[in-house]
């Protein structure tokens, strides 16, 4: 029986999709303040509405 | 996270008073059905997480926590109904004691409850998967796709996943969808711009040579570049405030033309024809129920797909055959989704028909500017109203629902009131009939108006590029997160889906050793095919077995949660899963638990005894970390096979000189002890296809066997010379000989006045004897210290020792080879 591929586990799922997430967004040259702003909305806030994730991605900017 | 240690439980659900002792370590609590061994594991759960998942949520019913957790006689006193649970973190080197009542099922009361402990606890509560029964189970396997993703999903807490994921997939076809409106904005403003400058295509170089020769007409200076700050008319004067503005006649006529162009295409033919073309589709669609309310309905019945359990209707609790209920509900959500297609399918076709909307519109309203210069002045009320209902037509075919008022309002798209063509001729006139302006003025008007509408233009184009950038960065940060997601989510599942075939193909290593596993993510779905033996991919229901399919289940559960918690996995309780496994790939569960989950403490549950002997023969189990419920009653809830309890018990029946009842009892548990005796000692038993032994044939095999092995221990000591051992087996021999002999149990097959049978008519005063002989009988089996029931080891091929579970009674039985 081959050894188990993971013993060390994923206790935070989401964190870790959240967390590449923001890697993968600065590495394609995204802005930084967008970056900061949907950090703070998906790790620090925790809050996953489509109004905080709105006015993370658009930022003050109205919709035109 | 944690091992619980102990758990008691007063009043709650079917139990009335109960501690069980686990130490920390895998435990199995094995009874018949209905004798509470369920309410163990409801308790255990509601201690650790303030709820019973089987008395909450879908399909319970009238059924709630609250009302029916606490045993039946105590429902109007809820507080008396408390589990209190022992607990070790092995993280923080603690041990903690919660406490709930289901008077306030969520406050526990944790000692010590600092925050780390109760960090871990939040963690703990945030896991109700850690308790596993076989409807759980199965669900992993056998469900659909898509709903195997979302159970998989809950279980590695992916929810916030997945909303983040639909909530970024919202914004950017929100954004994409309000471009739609910009670019037609864009495209009219343009062309009312190109009719001004008279020219077809819009560049910096004829913008300026137009520009430039009206200025040079007022003496004014070229202008030599085109940026977004630049005023056309740069520098000529604005006329005073008292002269009336005049309309520029030629603007105008070029204008009124673009309208009457507008109102020909929107009555034409094709439009006509399309018009046609999709008041049909939407009729048809309109006589489909299933329209008006679709996403409503189809959230309703896929609701209702989940909770329908037994074969009634969870709405109108009408019967009906539970595979034909879930086929009935399946086609209406397919028919739901069909309905969807054809919905998405006429938006398409009556896009163009919104664009000539509000082309007609954009144009109508400059002719209404034009007219509110005129003098004397024009009438244009009708036209203006035909303008205004044009604006509301583009908004209710954009809305599409409700299908009714779409219909009506469509079909008066083409329909151009005659009003409206003769306010138009009206304004014509009225401008023809205009002075042809001097050449300055002319110009002057040409700047006025260019200026005018290339800034109105360029207004439109700065809306349209804000919103494309907005659209592009919205689509590009949900296109990123679908990937990373995907990424992330497909490198768990292939992680999962390695783990749990090495899993699975040790549990049925005798024939499955090559198994393999398939976990394919796919737009929200997660399909599970399997291996079988070689012949391909499949479902796991195709043609596995339905035990194959329980361990297929169990499998993935502790792969999906050997990858959730990692070290973490410390605590899991299956409640009677593994049902349909034979006896001997139960055994191998046994090795797998053992040897890949050390740090993880089991509690099982099985109404099977001999899967919970080969928990004990397996190592699984150690010592006396099981509980035996022998039976169930409302008032008592669980009894157990416990020495301390029988001998009480029996004792207490006595002293009522209730001596049927005394040996019923008797007799009852000599059969468990013996049947057990015979399993430790490895007594030959004659074989029953049935496995209905009876006490008469399980007993006196037991006392031989024993005898038997002290004869064999006796002779291997000699072998070894070791007199010592020689004096001590000797000595157990005899005294196990004198409590034989008292039990009488050996003349059974002869002395028919001593048989158990004959118990019953004994009086209070002959039986007691009898009790206490096989009392100390079986005693004799047992360790001094440990009080275990010795065993043979190994538990196949030759014996070596007769041992019991603490090691302090360890004799050899194998002699020194020749």
């Amino acid at each position: 029986m081959t050894p188990p591929p993971t013993v060390e586990g994923t206790p935070d799922v989401p964190a870790q999709v959240f967390e590449k997430f923001l890697r993968a967004l600065a590495g394609v040259g995204v802005s930084a303040e967008l970056v900061v702003r949907l950090r703070k909305t998906l790790l620090e806030e925790q809050t996953f509405t489509e109004r905080a994730l709105t006015a993370a991605i658009l930022g003050e900017e109205p919709l035109p | 996270m944690i091992r619980v240690d102990s758990i008691t439980i007063k009043e709650f659900r079917g139990i009335r008073d109960l501690t069980l002792d686990l130490k920390g370590k895998n435990f199995a609590i094995c009874g018949p059905n209905g004798t509470g061994k369920s309410g163990v594991v409801d308790a255990l759960e509601f201690a650790l997480t303030g709820n019973v998942s089987r008395l909450s949520g879908e399909g319970r019913g009238d059924v709630s926590l609250r009302q029916h957790g606490p045993h039946v006689d105590s429902r109007n006193d809820p507080d008396k109904a408390r589990v209190t649970v022992k607990v070790t973190i092995p993280s923080l080197r603690k041990t903690v004691t919660i406490e709930r009542s289901l008077k306030i099922p969520a406050a526990a009361y944790v000692t010590p409850s600092d925050p780390a402990v109760l960090e871990v606890l939040g963690q703990v509560k945030a896991h109700p998967e850690i308790v596993l029964s076989r409807r759980e189970l199965i669900r992993y396997v056998l469900a659909t796709p898509g709903k195997r993703a979302e159970e998989i999903q809950t279980l590695l807490h992916l929810d916030q996943v997945e909303k983040v994921r639909g909530g970024l997939q919202k914004i950017a076809n929100t954004c994409e969808r309000q471009l739609v409106p910009l670019r037609t904005a864009a495209t009219q403003t343009r062309d009312n711009l190109l009719r001004v400058l008279e020219m077809t295509a819009l560049t910096t170089k004829n913008v300026l040579a137009a520009a430039n020769a009206h200025r040079a007409i007022l003496g004014l200076p070229a202008l030599g570049e085109l940026t977004q700050t630049t005023s056309l008319k740069d520098g000529m004067v604005t006329p005073g405030p008292v002269q009336p503005q005049r309309i520029p006649k030629a603007q105008a006529l070029a204008d009124i033309r673009a309208a009457r162009e507008a109102l020909v295409e929107i009555t034409s033919v094709p439009t006509t024809a399309r018009v046609a073309e999709v008041t049909a589709d939407l009729t048809a669609l309109a006589n489909d129920p299933a329209v008006s309310a679709g996403v409503v309905r189809e959230t309703f019945y896929a609701t209702g797909l989940e909770l329908i359990e037994a074969g009634t209707c969870p709405l109108c609790d009408t019967s009906w055959d539970l595979d034909g209920l879930k086929r009935y509900v399946q086609a209406k959500i397919d028919h739901l989704k069909e309905v969807s297609l054809r919905r998405r399918t006429v938006e398409t076709k009556i896009a163009p028909l919104i664009t000539a909307l509000r082309t007609v519109r954009a144009a109508i309203e400059i002719l209404l500017r034009h007219a509110a210069h005129a003098r004397p002045p024009v009438v244009m009320h009708v036209a203006s109203a035909y303008s205004a209902t044009r604006g509301a037509a583009t908004e209710r075919l954009s809305a599409l629902l409700p299908l009714a008022e779409t219909i009506t309002v469509l079909a008066n798209v083409p329909i151009v009131p005659q009003g409206v063509l003769d306010a138009i001729g009206e304004l014509e006139r009225a401008v023809a009939a205009l002075p042809e302006p001097t050449k300055q003025d002319a110009a002057r008007e040409w700047l006025t108006i260019a200026q005018e509408r290339l800034e109105v233009w360029r207004d439109a184009m700065r809306k349209q590029t804000a919103a494309n950038e907005q659209a592009q960065r919205a689509r590009q940060v949900s296109d990123i997160y679908a990937a990373t997601s995907d990424t992330v989510l497909t490198g768990i599942y292939a992680d999962v889906q390695t783990d749990f075939a090495s899993l699975y193909g040790f549990v049925n290593r005798d024939d499955e050793d090559k198994f393999k596993a398939q976990l394919v993510p796919s737009m929200g779905k997660l399909g599970l095919d399997v291996d079988f033996y070689g012949r391909g991919f499949f479902p796991p229901g195709a043609y596995h077995s339905e035990g194959h399919q329980d361990g297929m289940g169990l499998c993935l559960y502790l792969a999906l949660m050997r990858h959730l918690q990692g070290a973490g996995f410390t605590l899991a309780v299956l409640d009677d899963v593994l049902m349909s496994v034979d006896s001997g790939h139960r055994r191998e569960v046994c090795a797998l638990l053992k040897r890949e989950f050390p740090n993880t403490q089991f509690i099982m549950t099985t109404h099977d005894p001999i899967w919970l002997r080969h928990m004990r023969t397996e190592g699984l189990l150690a010592g006396r970390s099981s509980a035996d419920f022998r039976t169930w009653s409302v008032d008592l809830g669980p009894t157990r096979w416990d020495d301390r309890d029988v001998w009480t018990e029996i004792n207490d029946h006595l002293e009522e000189n209730d001596v049927r009842a005394a040996a019923g009892l008797l007799r009852h548990y000599l059969e468990y002890a013996s049947t057990e005796l015979c399993h430790r000692l490895r007594a030959p038993v004659e074989f029953r296809g049935d496995a209905r032994y009876q006490l008469g044939e399980l007993m006196p095999a037991a006392i031989a066997r024993m005898q038997k092995l002290h004869k064999r221990a006796k002779d291997a000591a000699s072998s070894w010379n070791q007199g010592e051992t020689v004096d001590q087996v000797a000595a157990r021999t005899s005294a196990f000989t004198l409590l034989a002999e008292a039990s009488k149990a050996e003349q059974w097959q002869v002395n028919i006045a001593v048989h158990y049978n004959n118990w019953d008519n004994l009086t209070k005063e002959d039986f007691a004897p009898v009790a206490k002989a096989f009392r100390d009988l079986l005693g004799g089996f047992a360790c001094s210290d440990c009080n275990e029931y010795l065993r043979v080891s190994p538990d196949r091929e030759t014996p070596e020792t007769l041992r019991c579970e603490c090691g302090k009674t360890n004799i050899n039985v194998r002699r020194k080879s020749a």
